[in-house]
This record gives structure tokens, C-alpha cells and sequence, in this order.
């Protein structure tokens, strides 16, 4: 369940950042021109002839921001509210996000305005399909690459894929990632981005000199990422003494702490497929239930959001304890720019999403490499390259903060803007 | 011994770029080859001012130890616990272990390896009950030697893995199993460490080895000529130390001793005896995929070979047949003779004194008698340093019980066996199986034939926890199944004494596996070498032949004994004794 803040336009803020950056790079007007916008938008109808046998038409979109690195990618949005605004923010920040763990892609986004919780599965086909219809020509696996992403599923990119190909009249598996195993999927696709976030957080505890065991966490979320994260983590030797997650039912967040640390086992055998903890079960198993909130003020060593937008904010930045020493963005954009002024100003080690979250496209670029080949990896060989892409892309990240001086996140995006400026100048574009 | 140890770092993934030498990826233990050098690194460090001895620079080549944690989490996570202990074969587990997938936290630090590191890397094994004291497991477990050369770093990552996912299932081949079998641990007790380290070597061509690996012990069980046992021995091999470890035709000589005449007597037996084949990792083209198989990237080559790569002339003589005499080095034209002579008795490198220097040290650090392995780079060029790559040190068992065999003894009534050059020390009083080979069958073609009734014998008998009397001919353990019956140790394992006889045709030096050699001291097996033409020897092969069969084949015969046989072995002067404990 996403609850959004839409208090602010996400694709002014996205150009507001990239202003900031783009003053520390010093980029000539051309580059920031070009940056500062996407290449491409498109927008379309979907016409579907619905069950009851009405037509009606969704509208899509798919927005290539930058592709001077190589195909855009990005994922494909179900959501009632999507705007054009929001696909053309989240298309930049791809392309920020396959730079600083550099990738050889773009930044791509796309979506349509629906609710798959009102549409048939039978109605979700005919959008997936009349979707492809209508950008077949514009995406690829030479030209931009779909994925899933809020509300889509394997099943979408197997809809997607199998149009595209009727289309074009070949297999095609490059053309989309996030597909089944056994279909074109990758092995150590579901662990990429909880597992790449550790192996940044790994790092920063080496850059700090903190051993993983002697540490403690908290984490926001219990979906597939931070399930994920956690495993890695504790395999680390590390002790997450909170989790929080949502209850549908009560339409609120609970945290589960125990002091001892938890147990993932335990919990993922009281935990549904949308990452919801049950909390009667585990009350009886001995976790104290506290309110939603309260994950973002145990005294821990490390803060792991990974839910939500928005959620550490100038309302309760200053409820972070003083044990705090690392912050691990697993969700997307999860502190405000007043809370990250804030941290930064309190020393606290940021890993921002940009970075720390960058494990799921990295392996969907490893899906894209594997299908466009039409040979798959071991799932040694795929984790094996993620540690290490991953480990590389934080060096590049602290090495540069550390020598210029630069608050993480910054420095996170120095490197990523800097690298998709140097290509548009390479090409010759500017 | 063999803890998680805080003075190990964890690893650093620019490895050769990197200060730590020795470095850790995962927790738990280290296995107790990799506690081994962790204790004596310090020692030979304090020996070794500066890391050399005169020319030589003596290290432990750099390495990064995989701890016991990884393997758990590789067992459980994967559920291989009933394959592993399932009835299958090795190479169903060995399959079974490379499906499997290795622990995600430790791929990254791998990945970095085979991405930084592009020459080969030996995988080693370093198992909690490897090593300790009087449960030496030396070679039981797989050792891989990578060439890790491929241009792509994914397919040397791949290999890389490979290799340790090997090292992981050997922990459950049947070997190991037996192993572990007779001296009573539980294969859930074992957990194995996995050392991954440099290989000493140098690139010739397509092949890459050391110049020399050596294998000293402070104490030798099987002393010869003048050499006292308390003198230790050295084996010297060119190229990679399997030759040695296998029980292949090596150079042996007392470092005591180290210019005594070696024990050959013409200088065509020498010729004949005295090693003609080495090992070096395969750096061509990509063998036969096997990932199961320990030898996947080894190549055997021959002196022909090791002369044109330019490493013989520190190591060989060369036979002058005019003169039937040996001159050192290869400067003429002639048969060439691997006896090390250019390089223990006319080079600048201190060779002998350093292996002293070495056992002395490690003697020291241990607290008891110790074998140790090494490897050896010699300068290719002038102003090019030798080195010395560390490898291993574990301690041997001494005898501590005195037996005394008088000239009497020697010659009782009742003697089913005995010997001038026995092997071991003290007395064994429960043995009523005996397995031989049949004098009148033998013929050397078939002794590999032999090998294998021999496995199915030893597997009966240690499943009955029987002990056994093992009489055969020719070397037992030899790598050349001409020169003996080709058995691994394994495969013998439940014989608590093994007699070497000899017969006209099978007329060969006895045994040098150093391995093979280690474990019957080790295990305290009494070793009893028979010559057919020497007057002090006895087998009384007409008593064994009248004796009642529990199974008997074409070449074998096992029979069991009414009275258990009484065995005696008087390390000191090498003598011992069978008793039959039959009426005279």
C-alpha cells in the first residue's frame, strides 16, 4: 500500500537537485539544458474493451529522459494518480541511478493511469498489450527497456513481452526484465536489492571502522527488500532489534521490536506476500507492539527506511536517536530535503537511495545482458557481479565525498550527473 | 587450535595490492592447516629477519582463508546434509555441491579475487580435524590447483568457485568418510575451512610450477644408511609438491647427511629411480571441463620438457656414460638425473641449511616433531632473487614406548613375519584378519587390479572393526602402478600393519609417499619391509597358505586366524616381528 505525499511536484523537486549538482559540476548551459529535461515523452491512448463490454480508454506514458549511456530503462507504473510529472521525475532519477553504479543504460520511466485492484486480469492484459501497440516502434532492447515497478508484476512483463515479439515477429527477451526465471527472468533478481543494499551498508560500517557485529538496526518496511536486507545483514552479523510493516486491516503501520533481535524465520512464517507481519501472531511470540513510527527512535546503530517516500521528514527528524550512525535509503526519496539537512548536519552517514537501492537495476541490467544473449548465469555468477558493481559504486561514492568534502547523497549525485554530462559531451550533443 | 582467530584480518579486495598477507573472508574457524601457519607465521618471522635467509626471501605466500561459517551456511542454506552423508558416490556429491549455490556474502570478496588476480591460486583445504595432533588427515581432502589466466574475470570467478565448492564436498567423499571412520570422529563433526593462496611458481609456456617443492620432517621413521631418525629426512621434487605427495619417484636424503651417497646402487638404478615426470599448473588451452576432478588443470610433463623451460640446470646431473659416472648440471650432452646435486652441493642458495633452519624453527613453534611443505622459485636471471613460499607445518606422532627386539626374537619358532627394516614402534596384540596378495598370482600388470580388491577388503573389515595384517608386493601407495599396488591410504586405512615384500620380479626400493608414510606413523601402523633375498627376512607364506579363507580371489586372500597375531616393532634399531602364536 503506498501513501503518497503529494504536497510537492516530484519533477520540479527532481530539477531542483539537479540544479544543486549541476552548480557544483559548474555544467555549461547546454549540458544543464539538456539534462534538465527529458528527451523524449510520449503519451497515448489505450483503448480496452472491458468485461462487461464497454470501451474504455487508460492513458499511458513513456518518458526516455537521458539515453546517452545506453538503452533506457526504467519500470512501467500502474497507479490512478500517475502524471506526467511524476514519470518524467522517476525517469530522471533512473538515469542518475544506472550512472552511479555505472551501467551502461539510460533513465526511462512509464506508467498508466489505472487501478489494477478494479480491473480483471483479462482487462490487465489488454493494457499491457494496447500499451505495446502503442510504443512498439520507441522501446527495445536497443532502444529503452521496460520493467516492472508500482503495481506491475512478471505476469505484466510476460503480457508485454510476448505482444512485443508478435509484433516484431522474433524473441525478443531483451526487450523487457523482470520476467519469471525459467522465462528470460535472472536468478538473484528478488535478493538484488535488499542484498545491494548490505553490501553498501557493509562498506560504510568498513569506511566508519565498526565491526557488522557489533552493530544494531531498525528497519522500516518488511516487503521484499528489506526482507532481503535483513537476511544479508544478519549473515553479516549484524542484530535488527525492530521492523515495522503495515496492517491492511487497520490501515496503519505497527514496529515489532524485540531487544534480543529478531527472528527473520519466525517472522517470514507470519508474514503474507505483502510483506504484512500478523500482529496478534507475533505478539504471542514475544515481539513488544509499538505504533508505526517508533522504528525511527530505538537506539540503534543503523536506520534502514525501506518502505515508503517521505517517511523520515522535519516532523520527526529530531526523534532519531543519538546512537544512530548510519542511515541505508531502501525505499525511494524516504527523507525529505529539511530532514537530510538535518542528519547531515548531525554527522550521520547517509547512504541514499540513489546508491543504496541501486542493486534491483543493476541485476535487471544483468537479466537484460543474460536474455539479449539468450544464456543465463548462475545465480553465484549474478550475486557474485551485484557485490562487486555495488562495492565499486560506493568506493567511487566515499572516495569522492571524502575528497571533496561532500555530504553522501551529494556526492552520490556529482558522480551520476557528472558521468551522463560526459557522455552527452562525448557524443557530441553539447 | 583451530578458533576464529582476531589476528586474522578480513579480507582486503585488492589482495596482491593490498599490506595483509593473510586475510579471512566469513567467520567461524580457520581449519587447522590455516591455524597452523597462522602460529608459526610469527616464529618464522622472528627467524627470518627481513622475510629472507641470505639470498633467499622466505614467505608465506599470500592467502585468504573461506572460515567454517561459510560452510555451514553453504550446507544448510542449500539442505545438502543427506547427500552428503547419503551412500552416493563422489561424484554424485561433488555434482550435487556444484549445483548448489554458494553463500551470497562471501561471492563478492571471490568475484574481487578473480577479478585482481590473473595467475594461478591453489585451493586448499584446511579442516577442523585436519592437522591436529595424532589425527594428521594429510591428504585425505582435495587440494585444486586454478591457472586463473582466463582473459574473462567471469569465467575465472566461476572456476574459482568451483574449485572451493570441491574442497567443500571432498569433506564427504568416501575416502574422507572412511577416514574419519577409523579413528572414531563423526562426519557431522567435521567442518572444512577452504584456503585460497598463491601457487610459488613461474610461467614456462603453457606450464606453471615452482622449480622445487620439498617436504622436510624433523623425525624420520624410515631412516636409511647412516641417517639416525631423530635426523629427519627432506624429499625434493621439481615442479608442483604432488609428486611428492602422491608418492611419486622423488629425491630423499638426510639433511644431517645431505652429500651421503645416495641409496642406489649403480648409477643406472639411480637413473631408473630418481624422478623423470613433474606437475605444473596448465596454463594452455582450456582442458576438459571436470570440475569435479582435483588434476582438471594439471599437466604432467617430462625432463625433456623442464629443459627447455630452462629449469634443470639448478637441479639435475648428467649421466657420462663413458665414465658410468654422474656430473652435476646440464652442461653436456647425455641422460640427465633429477639429484639436485647442482643446487645442494655448488650453489650460492643454502638450500639445506634454510630446510634446517626451517624444521628447527618449526619444531620449536610446534612443541613436537614436524613435517613441512614448501615451494621453490630459483633466479631465472641474474640479480632475480629465490624464494621460498611456506606452505604447511604439522606436527608428527614420536614414538614414546620402547620395545626391544633381541637377535632371539628374530629368529622364534613362531614367526609369521620378520624384518630388519621394520617401520613404526611398539605393539599391536589384536589382530586376526590377514589380507595378501598370493606370491604365486602377482604379476605387476595387475596391480591396479589388486588396488581395488584391496579397497573392498579394507571397507569389509572396517566396517566389522576388524584390524587387519596387509602383505603385499612392491611400494605400497606408489603413484606408478609398476612399481607397487597403486593404493590410496584411504583405501587401506583399517590395516594396522602392512608388510612390503619383494619377489624377483617386483625388486623395487621401498616406498617414499610421504602422505602415505605420515598416516602409518602417524596411526602408529607397523610397516615391515621383507626382502626375498635377505636371510633376517621372514614370511612364512606356506603357514598363511594353509590358514582358512574368508574370501579369496585370483590374486587376494583373506584369512582369519584362530589366535590373534602378536606385532612388535623396535623403532630404534628397526627391527620387528610377526608372532604367529601357533605350536611349533
Amino acid at each position: 500500500m503506498v501513501r503518497r505525499n503529494r504536497a510537492y511536484n516530484s519533477f520540479e523537486m527532481a530539477q531542483a537537485q539537479f540544479d544543486r549538482v549541476a552548480e557544483i559540476l559548474e555544467l555549461e548551459g547546454g549540458t544543464r539544458e539538456i539534462l534538465r529535461e527529458p528527451m523524449r515523452e510520449y503519451a497515448f491512448s489505450i483503448p480496452v474493451r472491458m468485461d462487461d463490454g464497454a470501451s474504455k480508454v487508460f492513458r499511458g506514458f513513456r518518458v526516455q529522459h537521458n539515453d546517452a549511456r545506453g538503452p533506457s530503462k526504467g519500470g512501467i507504473r500502474f497507479h490512478p494518480q500517475e502524471t506526467m510529472d511524476t514519470v518524467r521525475a522517476l525517469a530522471m532519477w533512473m538515469s542518475w541511478k544506472c550512472a552511479v553504479v555505472d551501467i551502461p543504460l539510460g533513465g526511462g520511466k512509464g506508467g498508466v493511469v489505472c487501478d489494477p485492484h478494479n480491473l480483471s486480469a483479462r482487462e490487465q492484459e489488454q493494457i499491457c498489450r494496447g500499451w505495446v501497440r502503442q510504443i512498439a516502434r520507441n522501446v527495445g532492447p536497443l532502444q529503452d527497456v521496460p520493467a516492472p515497478d508500482v503495481m506491475t508484476t512478471p505476469q505484466h512483463m510476460l503480457w508485454m513481452l510476448d505482444e512485443f515479439e508478435a509484433i516484431h515477429g522474433q524473441k525478443l527477451p531483451g526487450f523487457i526484465t523482470g520476467k519469471p526465471v525459467g522465462l528470460g527472468g535472472s536468478l538473484g533478481r528478488k535478493e538484488a536489492t535488499g542484498y545491494g543494499l548490505v553490501f553498501t551498508l557493509r562498506e560504510a560500517l568498513k569506511e566508519l571502522d565498526i565491526r557488522p557485529q557489533d552493530t544494531t538496526a531498525s528497519v522500516q518496511g518488511f516487503g521484499n527488500v528489506c526482507q532481503y536486507a535483513i537476511e544479508m545483514y544478519l549473515r553479516i552479523g549484524g542484530k535488527v532489534v525492530c521492523v515495522s510493516s503495515w496492517n491492511q486491516k487497520e490501515q496503519k503501520s505497527y514496529a515489532y521490536r524485540r531487544a534480543a533481535g529478531i527472528d527473520l524465520q519466525e517472522l517470514l512464517d507470519i508474514t503474507d506476500r505483502f510483506g504484512e507481519i500478523e500482529k496478534d501472531k507475533a505478539e504471542a511470540a514475544g515481539y513488544e507492539v509499538l505504533p508505526g513510527e517508533k522504528w525511527l527512535e530505538q537506539e540503534v546503530d543503523i536506520l534502514i527506511p525501506g518502505a515508503l517516500e517521505n517517511q523520515i521528514n522535519a516532523d520527526n527528524v529530531g526523534r532519531i536517536a543519538s546512537t544512530v550512525k548510519i542511515i541505508a535509503e531502501g525505499a525511494n526519496g524516504p527523507t525529505s530535503p529539511e530532514a537530510d539537512a538535518v542528519i547531515h548536519e548531525r554527522g550521520v552517514f547517509m547512504i541514499p537511495d540513489l546508491l543504496a537501492n541501486a542493486g534491483g537495476v543493476t541485476c535487471s541490467y544483468f537479466e537484460q545482458v543474460q536474455s539479449n544473449q539468450n544464456y543465463y548465469w548462475s545465480r553465484d555468477e549474478v550475486l557474485g557481479k551485484l557485490d562487486r558493481n555495488m562495492t565499486a559504486a560506493f568506493e567511487a561514492v566515499a572516495e569522492l565525498a571524502h575528497s571533496r568534502k561532500l555530504y553522501m547523497r551529494d556526492a552520490a549525485y556529482v558522480i551520476a550527473v557528472d558521468r551522463v554530462a560526459r557522455a552527452c559531451r562525448d557524443r557530441g550533443w553539447v | 587450535m583451530a578458533g576464529s582467530d582476531s589476528r586474522v584480518p578480513a579480507f582486503d579486495r585488492a589482495f596482491f595490492g593490498s599490506e595483509q598477507t593473510f586475510t579471512r573472508i566469513g567467520g567461524g574457524s580457520l581449519g587447522g592447516k590455516a591455524a597452523g601457519l597462522i602460529s608459526i607465521r610469527e616464529a618464522l618471522e622472528g627467524a627470518f629477519p627481513g622475510g629472507a635467509y641470505g639470498p633467499v626471501r622466505v614467505d608465506i605466500p599470500r592467502l585468504t582463508v573461506l572460515g567454517t561459517d561459510l560452510f555451514d551456511a553453504f550446507m544448510d542454506r542449500n539442505g545438502l546434509h543427506e547427500v552428503a552423508l547419503s551412500e552416493r558416490s563422489d561424484e554424485r556429491i561433488a555434482h550435487a555441491f556444484q549445483k548448489a549455490n554458494a553463500p551470497a556474502e562471501a561471492l563478492g570478496d571471490l568475484r574481487a579475487l578473480a577479478d585482481r588476480v590473473h595467475s594461478p591460486l591453489a585451493v586448499r583445504s584446511s579442516s577442523l580435524l585436519e592437522d591436529a595432533l595424532r589425527r594428521p588427515f594429510a591428504g585425505v581432502y582435495e587440494t585444486k590447483m586454478i591457472p586463473n589466466n582466463q582473459p574473462d574475470a567471469g569465467e575465472r570467478f566461476q572456476r574459482l568457485v568451483e574449485a572451493v565448492k570441491l574442497i567443500w564436498a571432498s569433506t564427504f567423499f568416501e575416502g574422507a568418510r572412511t577416514y574419519r571412520g577409523v579413528v572414531g570422529e563423526a562426519d557431522k563433526s567435521e567442518k572444512m575451512a577452504v584456503i585460497v593462496q598463491e601457487v610459488v611458481g613461474r610461467r614456462h609456456g603453457d606450464r606453471f610450477y615452482p622449480d622445487l617443492s620439498l617436504v622436510g620432517r624433523s623425525f624420520n621413521y624410515y631412516p636409511s644408511g647412516r641417517s639416525r631418525p631423530e635426523e629427519g629426512v627432506v624429499n625434493l621434487a621439481l615442479g608442483l609438491g604432488k609428486t611428492i605427495v602422491d608418492g611419486g619417484l622423488c629425491w630423499g636424503y638426510c639433511p644431517v647427511h645431505p652429500k651421503a651417497p645416495p641409496p642406489f646402487g649403480s648409477v643406472a638404478q639411480l637413473l631408473d629411480e630418481t624422478q623423470t615426470r613433474f606437475w605444473a599448473v596448465n596454463m594452455g588451452a582450456p582442458p576438459a571441463f571436470d570440475p569435479i576432478a582435483e588434476t582438471e588443470y594439471l599437466v604432467e610433463a617430462g625432463l625433456a620438457e623442464a629443459e627447455y623451460d630452462g629449469t634443470l640446470a639448478h637441479l639435475a646431473s648428467t649421466y657420462d656414460a663413458a665414465s658410468d659416472r654422474l656430473s652435476p648440471g646440464t652442461g653436456r650432452q647425455g641422460p640427465r638425473a633429477l639429484n639436485f646435486a647442482p643446487l645442494l652441493d655448488f650453489s650460492d642458495i643454502p638450500l639445506n641449511d634454510l630446510v634446517r633452519r626451517l624444521l628447527e624453527v618449526c619444531e620449536e613453534g610446534v612443541g613436537a616433531e614436524v613435517e613441512i611443505e614448501a615451494a621453490m622459485t630459483l633466479p631465472a636471471t641474474r640479480g632475480e632473487e629465490a624464494r621460498l613460499g611456506f606452505l604447511q607445518v604439522r606436527p608428527m606422532v614420536a614414538p614414546d614406548e620402547a620395545v626391544d627386539i633381541g637377535t632371539e626374537e628374530m629368529t622364534a619358532p613362531d614367526l609369521l613375519v620378520a624384518s630388519t627394516r621394520a617401520m613404526g614402534n611398539g605393539v599391536e596384540d589384536g589382530i586376526q584378519d590377514v589380507v595378501y596378495t598370493k606370491p604365486d598370482a602377482f604379476q605387476a600388470k595387475l596391480t591396479r587390479v589388486v588396488a581395488r580388491e584391496i579397497e573392498a577388503a579394507n571397507r569389509e573389515l572396517v566396517a566389522l572393526g576388524r584390524p587387519y595384517l596387509l602383505v603385499g608386493f612392491g611400494r605400497w601407495g606408489s603413484s606408478d602402478p609398476w612399481l607397487g599396488i597403486p593404493v590410496t591410504w584411504s583405501q587401506v586405512a583399517g590395516a594396522r600393519a602392512i608388510v612390503e615384500a619383494s619377489l624377483p620380479s617386483m625388486n623395487v626400493d621401498p616406498s617414499q609417499g610421504s602422505h602415505f608414510f605420515h598416516n602409518l606413523s602417524s596411526f602408529q601402523v607397523s610397516y615391515f619391509t621383507v626382502h626375498h633375498a635377505r636371510d633376517s627376512d621372514v614370511i612364512d607364506w606356506n603357514w598363511l597358505a594353509k590358514q582358512p579363507a574368508v574370501a579369496e580371489s585370483e590374486l587376494l586372500r583373506h584369512v582369519r586366524l584362530e589366535n590373534p597375531l602378536l606385532v612388535r616393532v623396535d623403532g630404534r634399531t628397526g627391527r620387528g616381528v610377526v608372532h604367529a602364536r601357533r605350536k611349533p
